[in-house]
């Protein structure tokens, strides 16, 4: 067995230091090293999306790269998105419309509906449809994934115009 | 009693409770939980379709660095298997052990596992275990299990065949049809043969378990993620043969379960028993190719279907066979869903004259267990696509032949052949209702100038009838089902006015907790605000006979206005000592006990009330202290939820691609709880369905007997741009004999969703002659038939 690491992972805005195998996967660095379980597993191949983070500002899948690969990195994960009570108005929008079930896909939704807005602030239901469909949901069909998600956009841009 | 419109939850798209945790990251799902010094499991599973197990060589695992201990068949000296409960007449008997007895006879089927420090090292030192395994002849194929000579898989049930189970077209007032003369007086026999996919739930988390033996106390604490946790601790006590009153199970967070987590499995047992061993918190969490190969699988059946017919569109009889592919042994539910195939297979025709026979047959494959749906989907599937092949023949419109046979809406209750007693509905005008959402007449019109113009549109109709609310216990004894159909409610009344619900049910994403909560405070009237839930704890909460299921809201929500009812008759009661008023002149009403006709001067709110219950100064003669009650519902009969759904489809004749032109769904599932949430249900029973009409399979190799979808590269589930938008239209029939009116409706989506898809590709090819008789019908298979047609 190779000798532990040390990686810093600059999580939600805070600087970390654990010390992992080289083998250990991100997504297992950040749900046991970190505490953070609100990054799920669903495949650990790389197909669902549940453990979607955002790493310096790109999505990634948290399952295909290794915590060592990540040293330095800016990630976002799904505790890390709304401004301490007041939610982002992604997690407002998956609620209020219903674009959520179980919610073992939600916070790799969530995120991924974010960058989604983030890269085209108004998209038609098409555009969200082909933009996420890295990500998989077992519960709602998507059709309310794709509400949710354009009630957010359109929340996101009232709020970024009224800034 | 007089009733306003404020406090009145039921009907009300109330926010879900559930959504708060789950929208943070902050859900607890079981594989978040890890109590302190937990040790962590991983499963040596058979890469083999059948061989037997000649030794295991554990020692290397054993002396590896960070191993706790290995467990293989050697280990379960006084450990039991898990019943088959369905165990109808005829039925060989059939168990699931917690390793391979002595033979793995699936690829999948557990070996040995090992307990180490992280799971990292647990599967290092499966790599160590060395199995000598002899390798033993393999049958994938249900028509090939049942051949002469077939390896034969459960050495004790002499061959393939598990049983062989007759619908004799008796209905359940004893009334038998004539299905020979049926078919002697018909104009027109058309056939079908049927097969329909191999396919599950493929929840978005994986099973999983963490067991915590307590050995000073004795007690066993499982964290896990069963839909019937009552079932579960008392099945696992049998099987691990400790005192049931030793057993605790805690369910957190369930991401997804759709009827597989309502099973038994192996894994209940190896991780309690490791526990056990070890005297430390031992943890287990399935992996993705864990839980294609190892979770039940469901669904695929051979059916064979004659439908006679007269020549003015009348259904005179139907008669079929249905092979179901059990795989390597029974699950917990024995061949339940077949069964459920043979009995609903008349969906929502007055087909009087009918024989079904259903075979259980052995492969050597995953077993075929319980999913959202429960032979239902498979049953609709067959008997729409006759409707269709025998529309088709005479030359009748399929929407006209399927209202010249429907049962009418004056016609319930309706004693079905296949045995059911249909409650109500209203199926001709639910079909109505959707031709007219779809524009039936306009899209025919079109289909053919589009046709002109090289685009193959078609359009599938498909109806269904769903008996859910599973069920009268009596009758569930009748089928030979060792469970009861009932579920527990307790309410409580804190001092201050407030609700506690207990609740056996299991929220699994269906917003139950949500649900119930509406009901209880409709009919107590109180701010919904003011009503807890409490699930997911066997020491808390009612043992419930069935356990959880999406369509098993309602009985749960007749116990709780039951158990409601009580409260407020006892609170009517002490209302009326206070008040000083006869209990005849008292009522609970808007959350108040109030004299009737003088609400305005001498009333009492709950809380008023529940303070005196819990003080107990001064309560009337024979009632106890405090404000709760218990009531154990068993239904009087199943709720018959029902609908049509009319897809249409464009078929690329090139490439064999379905393109959506629209979907509509027209339901009736009875009174609505939260329409929100209704629709959330049907949508997502309809991805499951859609997804085994169109893509998902489990494929095995016939040479080598291997599951080759064992990834979600190749096991494909629905994504985002695979499926249509859903166009919803409801229709209320309330239920006529459960409280409420509620019928269940968790998995009616699912139902007609592949009969529809595959009556749309029909249609869109009917120049061609093409069948889409096999599901799923991927692009590939798709263009083998138009391909072979000559398209």
């Amino acid at each position: 067995m190779a000798e532990n690491m040390s990686v810093v992972l600059n999580v939600n805005g805070s600087g970390r230091s654990v010390s992992v195998e080289p083998r250990k996967t991100l997504a297992d660095a950040i749900r046991e090293d970190l505490g953070l379980t609100g990054t799920h597993l669903g495949c650990e191949h790389g197909v669902c999306g549940a453990c979607t983070i955002l790493l310096d500002g790109e999505v990634v899948r948290s399952c295909l790269m290794l915590a060592v690969q990540a040293d330095g990195a800016e990630i976002t994960t799904i505790e890390g998105i709304a401004d301490g009570d007041a939610l982002h108005p992604m997690q407002s929008a998956f609620s209020e419309y219903h674009g959520l079930q179980c919610g073992f896909c939600t916070p790799g939704m969530i995120l991924a509906g974010i960058d989604v807005v983030s890269r085209n602030p108004d998209p038609s239901p098409q555009e969200i449809r082909e933009e996420m469909g890295g990500n998989i949901c077992r519960c709602t069909g998507y059709q309310k994934i794709v509400e949710s998600v354009q009630a957010a956009a359109a929340a996101m841009s009232a709020e970024g115009g009224s800034a | 009693m007089t009733t306003t419109q404020e406090n009145r939850w039921i009907g009300v798209s109330a926010p879900r409770r559930e959504d708060a945790p789950l929208i943070r990251g902050r859900g607890r799902y079981i594989a978040d939980i890890e109590p302190a010094g937990t040790v962590h499991m991983a499963i040596l599973r058979s890469p083999y379709a059948h061989a037997r197990i000649n030794g295991i060589d554990t020692a290397a695992a054993e002396a590896m660095d960070g191993v706790h201990c290995v467990l293989t068949a050697a280990d379960l000296e006084g450990i039991g298997d898990f019943p088959t409960i369905w165990r109808l007449p005829g039925q060989k008997e059939c168990t699931t052990p917690a390793f391979a007895p002595g033979k793995a006879r699936y690829v999948g089927e557990p070996v040995a596992a090992v307990v180490a420090d992280s799971r990292y090292l647990a599967e290092d030192a499966l790599d160590l275990l060395d199995v000598d395994y002899e390798i033993l002849d393999h049958v994938v194929d249900v028509e090939a299990a049942l051949a002469d000579g077939a390896p034969v898989i459960n050495e004790d049930m002499g061959d393939n065949t598990i049983i062989e189970y007759t619908f004799p077209g008796i209905n359940a007032l004893g009334v038998a049809g004539d299905v020979e003369g049926a078919f002697e007086a018909a104009d027109e026999i058309v056939s079908g043969r049927f097969k329909v996919g191999r396919y599950s739930g493929v929840a978005l988390e994986t099973r999983g378990h963490v067991a915590e033996w307590d050995d000073l106390r004795q007690t066993l604490t499982l964290h896990s993620g069963s839909q019937v946790a009552s079932l579960l601790r008392t099945e696992l006590a049998a099987a691990l043969g400790i005192p049931e009153t030793s057993v605790r199970i805690l369910t957190p967070n369930i991401g997804g379960a759709f009827g597989n987590q309502w099973d038994r499995y192996p894994e209940d047992i190896l991780v309690s028993l490791a526990s056990m061993k070890l005297g430390r918190p031992v943890k287990w969490i399935e992996d993705r190719r864990e839980a294609l190969q190892a979770t039940v699988h469901g669904r695929e059946q051979l059916q064979e279907w004659q439908l006679a017919a007269s020549t003015d569109g009348k259904v005179l009889g139907l008669k079929g066979r249905v092979l179901s592919d059990q795989g390597a042994h029974l699950h917990s539910v024995g061949i339940g869903p077949a069964w459920v195939t043979g009995a609903a297979a008349v969906n929502q025709y007055k087909i009087a004259n009918y024989h079904c026979d259903v075979v259980g047959v052995a492969t050597n494959k995953t077993p075929n267990s319980t999913f959202r749906g429960f032979g239902g989907p498979e049953a609709m599937f067959g008997i729409e696509r006759m409707m269709d092949k025998t529309a088709r023949r005479l030359g009748i419109d399929p929407a006209e032949l399927r209202r010249r046979n429907m049962i009418q809406a004056d016609e319930f209750p309706y004693f079905s052949p296949g045995g059911a007693v249909y409650d109500s509905g209203n199926y001709p005008a639910a079909l109505e209702k959707a031709l007219e959402a779809v524009e039936y007449d306009k899209v025919r019109e079109e289909q053919q100038s589009l046709r002109d113009q090289g685009v193959y549109r078609g359009i599938g109709i498909a109806s269904y009838i769903h008996v859910s609310g599973f069920g009268p216990s009596a009758i569930l004894g009748i089928l030979d089902y060792y469970t009861g159909g009932y579920e527990g409610s307790t309410v409580k009344i804190d001092p201050h006015g407030r609700a506690t619900l207990y609740t056996g049910m299991i929220p699994m994403g269906q917003g139950t907790e949500t649900t119930l909560a509406q009901v209880a405070a409709d009919h107590l009237e109180i701010d919904i605000a003011n009503v807890r839930v409490v699930w997911g704890d066997t020491d808390q909460t009612p043992y419930t006979g069935f356990g959880s299921a999406g369509s098993r809201s309602n009985v749960a929500a007749v116990a709780v206005i039951k158990a409601i009812e009580e409260i407020k008759a006892k609170a009517v009661r002490i209302g009326a000592g206070l008040l000083e008023a006869d209990p005849d002149d008292v009522a609970y009403a808007d959350g108040r006990i109030s004299v009737k006709g003088a609400e305005e001067m001498r009333s009492l709110t709950l809380a008023d009330v529940a303070q005196q219950a819990y003080w107990a100064h001064k309560l009337p003669e024979g009632d106890q202290p405090t404000l709760e009650a218990t009531y154990v519902y068993d239904p009087a009969n199943f709720t018959t939820a029902c609908g049509t759904h009319v897809a249409v489809v464009d078929v690329d004749v090139d490439t064999g691609k379905i393109d959506w032109v629209k979907y509509v769904v027209v339901d009736d599932a009875g009174t609505i709880i939260n329409p929100l949430l209704v629709e959330g249900q049907i949508h997502g029973a309809l991805s499951n369905g859609l997804g085994g009409a169109m893509l998902e399979e489990f494929v095995y190799d016939e040479e080598s007997g291997q599951l080759l979808s064992s990834t979600l590269m190749d096991y494909l589930v629905p994504s985002f741009t695979d499926l249509p938008d859903f166009e919803i239209h409801h229709l209320v029939t309330p239920s006529p004999h459960t409280e409420g009116g509620f019928k269940g409706m968790g998995e009616a989506g699912c139902f007609p969703a592949a009969g529809a898809l595959a009556n749309a590709v029909t249609d869109a090819l009917s120049h061609l002659g093409v069948e889409a008789d096999q599901t799923p019908v991927t692009p590939s298979r798709l263009w083998s038939l138009i391909d072979q047609a000559g398209g």
